[in-house]
């Protein structure tokens, strides 16, 4: 394996990241250790969804994935949901809902409803059940997750319809 | 009583932070010059330990130290009654986990491998995979010399004793009344259950930083309860309690695992090694290593008249504690105490001993023995209903605990009424309307219901809080309680804000630090709203008193003040207007032992929980869908009725885990469950149709406000609950959890009966 390492440039909330890193580098530590604490490792297999960050939009578990991997992608963890100090409405319903409780979970619930609601703008129940049924909380019992989320979609609904 | 902030739910504090993922757990935590652990375990269940050779790790670059067992401080144990597990193996392993050698390394992944070059010699000894195992007359014992501890003080009708038996590491025992009754019973109903082990599943994991300055240890951990945790570390490494420091920042999830030493030892033994700081963080298979619910066996035989009044019970529970001691005691004691219920009896004899065996220790996990004790006792319950040819709600209801009677004598009055609940849930579920439950049994659907009842964790705890104002007007809450996803510490502000007359956010929680906080035993048994809440209450109260006599003095003119809770008679600006002076007060609160209570104190509140549902079984596949899942709890007062809410669908949904999704499981002696990817862990998919949750507030708590502690009663009712809507669906009665399709086919190939029912007494 060479050690020389691996150049590899993304966008990472926005701004761009060119660095050298190693070939086994694993996207969950490589964030971490760049301070972006809304990247959570629990399980480190990918069964979890803790340390789950947007790949090009799409949900990936980066305990699971390589730096190399997303070379060339746009990198969106919760710090680079709201580009302004507001709160992303995801964040906003999840806060409104009380839809955590230890909060070890809710980066990456948010991040991957987030996805959902772009792919699926009125999800039923289902859907949302569905959808995140890859990112395990042990607190909530999930049910103030899935209002928050119907929450959510329906704020953005009523903007729509508004705008 | 009018209140401003109490019964309302002002966003958690700490919602911000999580939802931006800026909220800091141990696991966050770094300081410069620090180290990485990492441990090296026993591959085999039980294992004589020849030699270890760590010469090569210990050669690795970027290698600073390496402990094993012979290592002497590293044979100090620890424990709850019984201190039995050391801090590293020495000459034996006793189950496939256990921690053998251990070391310290500039980074993770050079840790990781030079413990992949420690050699170890085992001479592999005869597993006690389970409690049948172990008990068995020609079995080893997995303790050669009876390890130290003592029983705590019980009082009357209880008793406890340690190592009873080979490889039974402790037995309690309760008794009152008069065994002679259950001769006089119409039936003596005998029957078995079992109860398996779930894991916590806590997502941040085990995780420790710790450093050794001057002879202080300075330790940063996921704990659940510092102060306990700081008496232990000081005994362990034997120094006086202020020169152990710990500090908790937010908890990533515990439900009662992280209670006593978990990474912490291993960390400062290679601090000390070393004298640079060392982190030890666990992976979440190590967790699963480290920590598990009690599987049990419990049998039940119990005493009724034709007409359904309960007369006495016999019980014998067997807990499977593990390899080592742990919290074991302390579940044996509450499994058995709780295993009557929240009923009328002349006579109860009920014990429960704790049975060594050669698998990952067993520890606190949510409802500390009820879940077990409501499992059987609740099943058995309906099943007595059936043979008696009773309904199942009227069983209950005739035989129920009124609100103020004792629980057992001796003990305190139960403080909620019990049938009040239990007609809610029923009346959600439809109960009573017998033509749609005639309808729903020809689609192979029924109703059940259950009762959970648990004494609270308010005994031999005591809670201290301070609250202080600055010149600034900045109001500061010090207390132990720590943040585990509960929303203590929103709660715990919301009750000082009320009685100060100000915002929530205007007072800030400071961060939890022995050095820094008074003294509290530990955030556990949902006991700070209850416990903490009047330490708390009481510094607060203070405050406000020293207030009023500083706005006296100014104002020259007298404000009372009657000392309640809800008197808020205090100017809204009081702080603009004192601006300059300092208030500081102290709370204090513990429950006064009592010699003739049962468990020696009497019972703080008691926390019941109602459970119903409405299953349909797939008789071909065996397959049980949960459409309706129905839990009540009665919180006393609700501080925050979004955080009981909260608490309720937790525990409710991990009930339903217990009931039909997770299970430890062993296949040839090693635990085939051992990873986060093995464990069928309970997800969104898994939630039932429809989840009603509804939290009473019958006003009889002992907190502030008549608050009681909550978050347990779903874990105790959703399992019975369920198998009692498969018998009334199916007729089959599944006697072992999980209730999966094997089990529920397999009872149903039985025609359906009853397992065979005890011979009348
Ligand atoms: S930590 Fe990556 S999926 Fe669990
Ligand atoms: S809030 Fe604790 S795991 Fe989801």
């Amino acid at each position: 394996m060479s050690r020389s390492g691996i150049a590899v440039s993304f966008n990472l909330n926005g701004r761009t990241v060119q660095e050298t890193v190693p070939a086994q580098q694993v996207l969950a530590d490589f964030l971490i250790e760049r301070g972006v604490a809304g990247v959570r490792v629990s399980c480190d297999q990918g069964v979890c969804g803790a340390c789950t960050a947007l790949v090009d939009g799409c949900p990936i578990a980066t305990c699971a994935a390589f730096v190399f991997q997303v070379d060339g992608c746009d990198v969106v963890t919760v710090e680079g949901l709201s580009d302004s100090d507001d709160l992303h409405p995801m964040q906003r319903s999840f806060v409104d809902r009380f839809a955590m409780q230890c909060g070890y979970c809710t980066p990456g619930m948010v991040l991957t409803a987030v996805a959902l609601l772009n792919r699926k703008p009125d999800p039923s129940p289902d859907d949302v059940r569905r959808w995140l049924a890859g990112n395990v909380c042990r607190c909530t019992g999930y049910a103030s997750i899935v209002d928050a989320v119907l929450d959510a979609a329906r704020r953005r609904h009523d903007l729509r319809e508004r705008t | 009583m009018t209140t401003r902030t109490v019964g309302t739910a002002p966003v958690r504090t700490d919602a911000l932070a999580k939802v931006a993922g800026a909220a800091l757990y141990t696991v966050d935590i770094t300081v410069p010059g620090m180290l990485h652990a990492a441990a090296l375990r026993s591959p085999y269940p039980h294992a004589r330990i020849v030699r270890v050779d760590a010469e090569r790790a210990r050669r690795q670059p970027g290698v600073l130290a390496v402990v094993t067992g012979a290592d002497p401080a590293a044979q100090r144990t620890y424990g709850w009654y019984i201190k039995d597990q050391p801090i590293l193996a020495g000459d034996k392993a006793r189950y496939a986990g256990d921690i053998v050698s251990a070391v310290a390394a500039e980074d993770p992944a050079t840790a990781m491998a030079a413990v992949e070059l420690i050699d170890v010699d085992y001479e592999p000894l005869e597993p006690l995979s389970d409690v049948e195992s172990a008990l068995r007359g020609d079995a080893p014992a997995l303790f050669e010399e009876r390890p130290a501890g003592t029983t705590p003080r019980y009082g009357r009708g209880a008793s406890g004793w340690i190592h009873p038996d080979k490889n039974v590491c402790y037995r309690f025992r309760y008794h009152t009344g008069d065994a002679t009754v259950m001769s006089s019973c119409d039936h003596v109903f005998d029957d078995s259950f079992s109860f398996s082990a779930m894991q916590h599943y806590h997502l941040e994991p085990f995780v420790s930083l710790a450093s050794v300055t001057d002879g202080v240890i300075d330790v940063w951990s996921s704990n659940q309860s510092p102060f306990s945790l700081r008496r232990e570390l000081a005994r362990l490494f034997d120094r006086d309690e202020d020169r152990v420091r710990v500090h908790v920042p937010l908890v990533g999830g515990a439900f009662g695992a992280k209670n006593g030493c978990k990474a912490e030892p291993v960390a400062i033994l290679l601090a000390m090694q070393t004298g640079r700081p060392v982190r030890f963080c666990m992976t979440a298979a190590e967790g699963f290593l480290t920590q598990r619910q009690h599987s049990a066996t419990l049998r039940l035989r119990t005493g009724v008249m034709a007409d359904g009044t309960l007369i006495g019970r016999d019980c014998e529970v067997l807990l499977d504690a593990g390899a080592y001691a742990d919290a074991s005691p302390l579940v044996a004691e509450k499994a058995a105490y709780r295993a009557p219920g929240p009923y009328r009896w002349q006579y109860v004899d009920a014990a429960a001993s704790c049975v060594l065996t050669t698998t990952t220790p067993a520890g606190p996990f949510r409802g500390f023995g009820a879940p077990q004790a409501a499992w059987a006792s609740e099943s058995q319950l309906d099943m007595i209903a059936h043979r008696l040819g009773i309904d199942p709600y009227d069983l209950r209801v005739k035989n129920l605990r009124e609100l103020g009677e004792p629980y057992m004598p001796g003990d305190s009055a139960v403080d909620s009424d019990l049938r009040s609940g239990l007609a809610a849930v029923a009346e959600a579920l439809h109960y009573h309307d017998r033509p749609r439950r005639e309808a729903l049994r020809t689609q192979g659907r029924g109703l059940g219901l259950a009762i959970g009842f648990k004494d609270s964790g308010g005994g031999s705890k005591p809670a201290s809080a301070r609250v202080t104002v600055d010149g600034d007007g900045h109001v500061t809450l010090r207390c132990g309680t720590v943040e585990l996803g509960q929303g203590a510490h929103t709660a715990l502000r919301q009750i000082a804000a009320e009685i100060l007359g100000i915002p929530v956010d205007g007072i800030d929680y400071a961060p939890v630090d022995t050095a820094s906080v008074p003294f509290d035993q530990g955030t556990y048994a949902s006991s700070s709203s209850a416990v903490m809440a009047r330490a708390v209450a009481e510094a607060a109260i203070d405050v406000r008193r020293q207030v009023r006599q500083a706005l006296t003095h100014r104002d020259g003119k007298a404000l009372g003040d009657r000392g309640r809770h809800e008197d808020h008679a205090l100017p809204q600006d009081w702080r603009r207007l004192l601006a300059g002076q300092v208030f500081d007060a102290s709370g204090h609160f513990e429950v006064t032992p009592d010699a003739d209570a049962p468990l020696g104190e009497k019972c703080f509140f008691w926390e019941p929980g109602w459970g119903g549902a409405e299953v349909e079984v797939d008789s071909e596949t065996g397959r049980v869908r949960v459409r309706r899942l129905v839990v009540c709890g009665d919180a006393g007062r609700m501080i925050n009725p979004e955080l009981c809410h909260g608490q309720e669908s937790g525990s409710a949904i991990m009930g339903l885990a217990q009931a039909l999704v997770e299970h430890r499981m062993y296949a040839h002696g090693a635990l085939a469950t051992h990873d986060p990817l093995s464990y069928r862990v309970t997800t969104f998919t898994d939630l039932p149709d429809e989840l009603d949750l509804m939290v009473q507030e019958q006003g009889h708590g002992p907190g502030p406000f008549g608050a009681k502690g909550y978050g347990e009663g779903g874990m105790l009712v959703v399992a019975a609950a369920i198998a009692n809507a498969v018998q009334d669906a199916v007729g089959a009665r599944v006697t072992d959890l999980p209730l999966t399709p094997e089990r529920v086919l397999h009872a149903l190939d039985q025609g359906g009966s009853e397992p065979s029912a005890g011979a009348a007494g």
